[in-house]
């Protein structure tokens, strides 16, 4: 399966390419009715987001209205209709979290990247997301970057975690 | 005091997501038993007998379930594991996907030949990445060794499973919701009636189960309807229920008991109590959409039966608050997560959850007044018309923590909050 946001370079000159390639991947879904998210998941791991272009191409593979397509890509929290940063921290900020220290656990991240929850960083290379409950409860205060679960988690491993990710890319 | 593993009996055994592992606990071989040795009716009757409830938060009887969507003559017919799990508070399907994700798939043959269905579909949250994997390749092995396909087992039947991903929307595990997004639509629940039984997804007959729920069949064919009855505690409930615990709680986790202890034992025995010095002020009984209780009614039943206390069972997420805990601040997360998940499709409930947000924002600000807390009363009356069960819940915990500590709610509009911990204090 496709990962849901990942690291995605690419410059300008080859998104094209990669739109040529997503239509060629689309040709299995045709055959699959209703599979218009996994059809999103493919065009955002491709380019990192949904692009304007890849709901044309998705309409016109899928056989769905554009607006139709758009509708279904805003409704979902994981669809993207702009290009994200390379690593999005999620932390819960629902009850179980919160008890455990979820305040300050997003508190130090948005700290460390810099930026309000929802921005990205001056680098480009992070975001913060106050999220609904991942699911990860025993691991309380718990964390995603990207899909990749963390916790519990305390501030310092939060600033560790985050100059770790930024590093990687130096 | 030991647990009562059933259902989570292969979270110990090593690997047991492998498929020859699995085998080796006996996996299949129910299935196999059940489609060349009973008939649909007999596994329907023996469901009916076994007791068994959904464990997605209805408990509706899954025997019963399976009968209507067998009578229905509308052809093809469906069945759907729900992997949805986005209550707060709840991530038991979690580990059953990611440790011993053949089990619900083996009942989910189980009931796929009761129904007479030959296509399903398995809906697991987009950000259940593990799980995803897991399950992803035991569909992969399980058609590579033909226990899917044209001839499930070698018995002749055919069926095919299909995993598909949700991305970010908790109003997908509702049913009529989940079958919108299937059909790749907007999320929205659908009106009901008629029921998924009749008109699920494709407008088809369908089987929706919850992934825990489907997990018990197997060891109902293996052990018999009696055996499931009598896991219970009392007469009322059949099986083992997979409580998930979290919040103020040393050690938090999923603990397999049988369905009905008491949120004493479960937080106390099992859960091995409080932090030291920690107090216990209230507990959540399952996920955000139910009610707080006050810690005087620690010996209640963690059942169905729990809503006599004005509060409902839900999924079993049991979420632990000592004194510390701000009751404003907890009534404030839980509307903040119904606010996000709203789907907006109806007015109540798009206007309700950020109604209360606010509301519970105010008090926590110093800035609440007294005629605030009737004004939630009269937003969750308001509320009570949602269109679905998402609206129909979201303001309970709401008002009914301002119900039960009502003078922590008035001491946040004299401009005081006692527990010292929400943004009052914090000034
Ligand atoms: C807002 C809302 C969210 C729900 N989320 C889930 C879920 O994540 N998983 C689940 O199994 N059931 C969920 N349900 C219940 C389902 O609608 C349905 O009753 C259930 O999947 C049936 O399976 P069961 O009979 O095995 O419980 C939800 C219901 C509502 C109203
Ligand atoms: S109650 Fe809420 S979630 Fe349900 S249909 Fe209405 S707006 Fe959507």
């Amino acid at each position: 399966m496709t990962q849901a946001t990942g690291p995605v370079e690419q410059t300008q000159a080859d998104q094209s390419t990669v739109l040529e390639s997503l239509r060629t991947r689309l040709a299995d879904l045709k055959d699959e009715p209703g599979s218009l998210l996994e059809a999103l998941y493919i065009a955002q791991e491709m380019l990192g987001y949904v692009a304007p272009e890849s709901i044309e191409i998705i309409s016109e593979e899928l056989g769905y209205p554009e607006a139709h397509v758009f509708g279904v890509v805003t409704f979902y929290t994981l669809f993207y209709t702009e290009p994200q940063p390379k690593h999005i921290v999620r932390v819960c900020r629902d009850l179980s979290c919160h008890i455990a220290g979820a305040t300050k656990i997003a508190a130090r991240a948005r700290q460390e990247i810099g930026a309000h929850p929802g921005h990205a960083s001056a680098d480009g290379l992070l975001k913060l997301e106050l999220v609904s409950c991942l699911g990860q409860c025993e691991k309380q205060p718990a964390l995603m970057v990207n899909l990749d679960v963390h916790g519990p988690v305390t501030e310092e491993e939060v600033t560790d975690l985050i100059r770790s990710l930024r590093e990687e890319d130096q | 005091m030991p647990e009562l593993l059933a259902v989570n009996k292969n979270l110990f055994v090593e690997d047991a997501w492998q498929l020859d592992v699995f085998k080796g606990t006996g996996g299949y071989e129910r299935a196999r038993r059940a489609l060349t040795e009973m008939s649909p009716e007999d596994l329907i009757a023996m469901m009916e007998a076994s007791g068994l409830k959904g464990r997605g938060g209805a408990f509706f009887p899954t025997g019963m379930k399976w009968k209507f969507v067998r009578a229905d003559p509308n052809t093809p017919r469906y069945v759907i594991a729900n992997g949805d799990e986005s209550e707060p508070g709840t991530f038991c399907n979690r580990f059953n996907m990611e440790l011993d994700p053949h089990l619900f798939i083996e009942g989910m043959i189980i009931a796929a030949y009761a129904v007479d269905s030959h296509f399903g579909y398995i809906y697991i949250r987009g950000e259940y990445g593990r799980a995803i994997e897991r399950v992803e390749q035991a569909l992969a092995d399980c058609y590579a060794d033909g226990i899917l396909g044209d001839d499930v087992l070698g018995s002749g039947y055919k069926l095919d499973l299909r995993l598909r991903r949700g991305a970010g929307a908790y109003i997908c595990g509702e049913e009529t919701a989940l079958f919108n997004s299937l059909e790749g639509k907007r999320g929205n629940p659908r009106f009901k009636p008629p029921f998924p039984t009749n008109s699920g997804v494709w407008r088809k007959p369908t089987v929706i189960n919850n992934i825990e729920t489907f997990a018990c069949v197997p060891l109902i064919v293996e052990n018999g309807a009696e055996w499931f009855q009598e896991l219970g505690e009392g007469d009322e409930n059949a099986g083992t229920k997979i409580y998930c615990l979290s919040g103020v709680i040393n050690n938090p986790g999923v603990y397999e008991l049988p369905m009905g202890v008491t949120a004493r034992e479960l937080i106390y025995e099992y859960g091995g109590g409080l932090p030291e010095g920690r107090t216990l002020k209230g507990f959540k009984p399952g996920g955000a959409s139910a009610a707080i209780l006050t810690s005087e009614q620690l010996d209640v039943r963690l059942d169905p039966s729990i809503a006599q206390y004005d509060t409902i069972m839900g999924t079993g997420g049991v979420i632990v608050m000592d004194e510390t805990v701000c009751m404003v601040d907890a009534a404030y997360r839980d509307a903040l997560f119904f606010e996000e998940e709203s789907c907006g499709f109806c007015i109540p409930c798009r206007e309700g959850t950020p109604n209360l947000v606010q509301i519970l924002e105010r008090l926590m600000h110093g800035q609440g007044v007294m005629a605030d807390l009737q004004l939630m009363e009269e937003i969750g009356d308001s509320m009570a018309s949602s269109f679905c069960g998402l609206g129909q819940f979201a303001y309970r915990p709401v008002v009914g923590a301002a119900q039960k500590y009502r003078d922590e709610f008035v001491a946040h509009v004299e401009g005081s909050c006692p527990a010292g911990s929400c943004a009052i204090a914090n000034n």
